[in-house]
């Protein structure tokens, strides 16, 4: 990896764990028009070498992420193809960002297609326990909040910054919610009736790569009997032979006592891998889905990618 | 015997200043007691001493800052800034050092540089550029802005209060040799960091990543609540600060009353967004306790009459104003590179005021410009020349980027010695 790779992995995987992949995705996108109309190369032919050197950079991040793989490979036969194959057209800026604007227009509408197949969970007079701060899941709620639908919500507090990002949307959206402890969900499990959880990516091994802390709740509710839904767009697959837990990073720091002169290492984890079994349903723009359904539409994906 | 005690005093007190053994307050106030114990001050002597009008200065405009900084009026403009550079290093550069100098001239510089050193790593740093010729050049126009105002910088805060200077006066005798060196520090940037500051518009990869930071930062202050009345708030008091600062001639009031209205109003306005308790817990008592030793112990040594002696020993070396300013100048510019220039300064105010009486109606106060120019910019010098200097290396260390002391005196050595050389060309052509 370049240094400048190295630079921008760094970068994303502090975004994502701050806004999720989706949201990024469409940071990034907004990020390489503001780019496009500043750029001031001298010959178009530069711009349109740089535009693949940037694809190269964004497609092969550490970890790789699959929404990145999707739009910005399809932006980049967009990019190199048609728009740069026109290279006497004076207006190959205002192409380009046509073209990245499409994207991002094709990108929300997978997500609404998301968001209304999610009417066929049904949450009237349910109390849903949430986790991580997905904004798939988020607007889920908002989504069933806006039809008039009475539910209650459970944050499972974590993180600090997740945990108030989930409060804060809620609040806004005016969904009732209660926060519990992580470690305390013993506690309640008889008050749930379901679990929503959002995902970064979908392996080829049928896991999930999702946010720390998951995998213990999810295997904690399944004992429990109590179903378990995943909000997650196809668009997120990571349509390739995945490493043996490439996508999850380490953090290590030395923290001290609060009061004794102590110092301990401290050791972080960026991601959980959850196997795709232990959830009831899967709700994605192509449909819900059981775990074995999504397997075949992943592996259909794969072929025709292959 | 009494003026060996007296010397002595001040001599141990300055030492402990310097070497920072202790608080430097707990050392002005121990120093200060000491002169009224040995009977060098009666207690009422020690209490005229202090200069409460600079006291009361600082203290109104560390109220109004902390509540102006609630608003978070500071951020939403670095964050405008931020993305107004489109990711353009140069335009980071020139924006945010500009601003720095623009902040330090009514905000203090440390406040200037908590509010700036730390977005400017972010953008510079999430670039993958080093952000070291970014913050120095922040370092330096913390302590150029800060020298053009009579709020600006405590040195100028103390010769203020001593001669009666007001804020326009400040302004009318310093932009000249403020806006000089202002583009010699700028030029000399410019030329040595040529390649880490040069524009990137036509890197579209360079171009992409620093709009992802932009974003980032948006995002950031976005989730912070801002509101707008108190904004407004906020902007209307500084602006009436301000104006009651330019317009002090007329209103016949003095800058504490001027600076304690606006901030007492505003904390009044907005009660229910701040915290009174809060505002006056802000205030850097040990600062101000510090300076009221300072002025303390100084008056003890004034009364020995040794600072008298100084002055005519000044004064029989030369009768020429160019050359005492330059004496002023370069002493102090040395002085403050190396030493706390508060205590330099008010050990400076009766030497020149000495001088001053010396010279009877001839005008020197060329002089009181001079001290003002060495404190504020010598600070410029090393690390530890000034407190800007320090809290910007303890912001960067904290941010991943180490400073050191050689670091930047190899850089800061030889600018402040061209800027204190352009505020000599300043000087010789005011005294011509």
């Amino acid at each position: 990896m370049t240094s400048k790779t190295e630079l921008f992995s760094d970068l994303m995987r502090e975004l994502e764990a701050d806004i999720g992949s989706r949201d990024l995705t469409d940071l990034v996108l907004q990020s390489l028009i503001d780019a496009i109309r500043g750029f001031k190369g001298s010959k178009f032919n530069n711009f349109c070498k740089q535009y693949s050197e940037f694809a190269e950079m964004v497609t092969n991040t550490e970890p790789k992420f699959g929404i990145f793989r999707y739009y910005f490979g399809y932006l980049e036969k967009e990019i190199t193809g048609e728009v740069c194959s026109i290279s006497k057209n004076k207006k190959w800026k205002k192409l380009a960002i046509n073209r990245i604007e499409e994207v991002r227009k094709f990108a929300r509408k997978q997500k609404r297609k998301l968001i209304k197949n999610s009417d066929e969970v049904d949450v009237e007079g349910k109390t849903i326990l949430i986790h991580d701060h997905s904004h798939t899941v988020q607007d889920v709620l908002v989504h069933f909040r806006g039809q008039g639908k009475k539910f209650k919500v459970v944050i499972a507090e974590q993180d600090y910054e997740k945990t108030h990002d989930n409060i804060e949307r809620l609040h806004n959206a005016g969904i009732s919610f209660t926060v519990v402890p992580a470690y305390m969900l013993s506690h309640i499990h008889d008050n749930i009736d379901m679990v929503f959880f959002g995902a970064l990516t979908l392996k080829d091994t049928m896991h999930f790569v999702m946010n720390p802390g998951a995998l213990s709740i999810i295997t904690e509710f399944q004992l429990e009997g109590v179903p378990i839904f995943m909000f997650m767009g196809t668009d997120k697959f990571s349509l390739w032979k995945s490493k043996k837990r490439s996508e999850i990073f380490i953090h290590k720091h030395t923290r001290k006592h609060i009061h004794k002169p102590i110092e301990y290492e401290r050791i972080k984890y960026s991601h959980d891998r959850v196997p795709v079994k232990l959830f009831k349903k899967i709700i994605t723009n192509e449909g819900v889905l059981t775990p074995a359904r999504l397997k075949k539409v992943f592996n259909e994906k794969f072929k025709n990618l292959k | 015997m009494l003026e060996y005690i007296t010397l002595g005093i001040f001599v141990v007190a300055f030492i402990f200043i310097v070497i920072e053994r202790f608080d430097k307050s707990l050392t002005a106030l121990l120093g200060a007691l000491m002169m009224v114990i040995f009977r060098i001050l009666t207690p009422e002597e020690a209490i005229h001493a202090i200069e409460f009008e600079t006291i009361l200065l600082l203290m109104a405009m560390m109220i109004l800052v902390n509540i102006a900084s609630k608003s978070g009026i500071f951020e939403w403009l670095n964050v405008k800034i931020a993305a107004f550079t489109k990711g353009n290093p140069l335009a980071i550069f020139l924006l945010f050092s500009v601003l720095t100098a623009v902040f330090s001239a009514f905000l203090d510089n440390v406040t200037t540089v908590i509010l700036i050193v730390p977005l400017t790593i972010e953008l510079v740093k999430g670039m993958g550029r080093d952000p070291k010729p970014y913050i120095f050049a922040e370092i330096i126009f913390s302590n150029i802005g800060g020298g053009l105002t009579l709020i600006g910088d405590p040195p100028n805060i103390i010769i203020g209060g001593a001669t009666g200077f007001n804020f326009v006066d400040f302004i009318a005798n310093l932009w000249i040799p403020i806006l000089f060196v202002s583009i010699l520090a700028m030029l000399v940037f410019l030329i040595l960091n040529w390649r880490r500051i040069k524009p990137i518009s036509d890197k579209l990869v360079d171009l992409t990543i620093a709009n992802v930071i932009i974003r980032k930062v948006k995002m950031k202050f976005v989730k912070k609540t801002i509101h707008k009345d108190f904004v407004i708030k906020v902007i209307l008091a500084l602006l009436v600060t301000i104006v009651g600062f330019l317009l002090q001639g007329y209103l016949q009031l003095p800058n504490y009353v001027i600076a304690f209205t606006a901030a007492i109003v505003l904390a009044i306005l907005t009660s229910k967004k701040t915290s009174i308790h809060e505002a006056f817990s802000s205030v850097e008592w040990t600062t101000l306790l510090f300076f009221a030793g300072l002025f303390v112990m100084v008056a003890g040594i004034e009364k020995t009459g040794v600072l008298e002696e100084l002055s005519h020993m000044v004064v029989n070396s030369t009768s020429d104003i160019f050359i005492l300013a330059l004496i002023v100048l370069w002493v102090s510019g040395f002085v403050s590179m190396i030493l706390d220039n508060i205590p330099f300064v008010t050990v400076m105010i009766p030497v020149i005021a000495g001088i001053q009486a010396s010279f009877g109606d001839v005008d020197v106060s060329i002089l009181w410009w001079a001290l003002s120019l060495g404190a504020c910019l010598g600070g410029n010098g090393t690390l530890i020349g000034a407190s800007a200097n320090v809290i910007s290396a303890d912001l960067a260390k904290k941010n991943g980027v180490n400073i050191t002391f050689l670091n930047y005196m190899k850089f800061s050595l030889p600018l402040t010695i061209g800027i204190l050389a352009v505020c000599s060309a300043y000087l010789y052509f005011v005294t011509l």
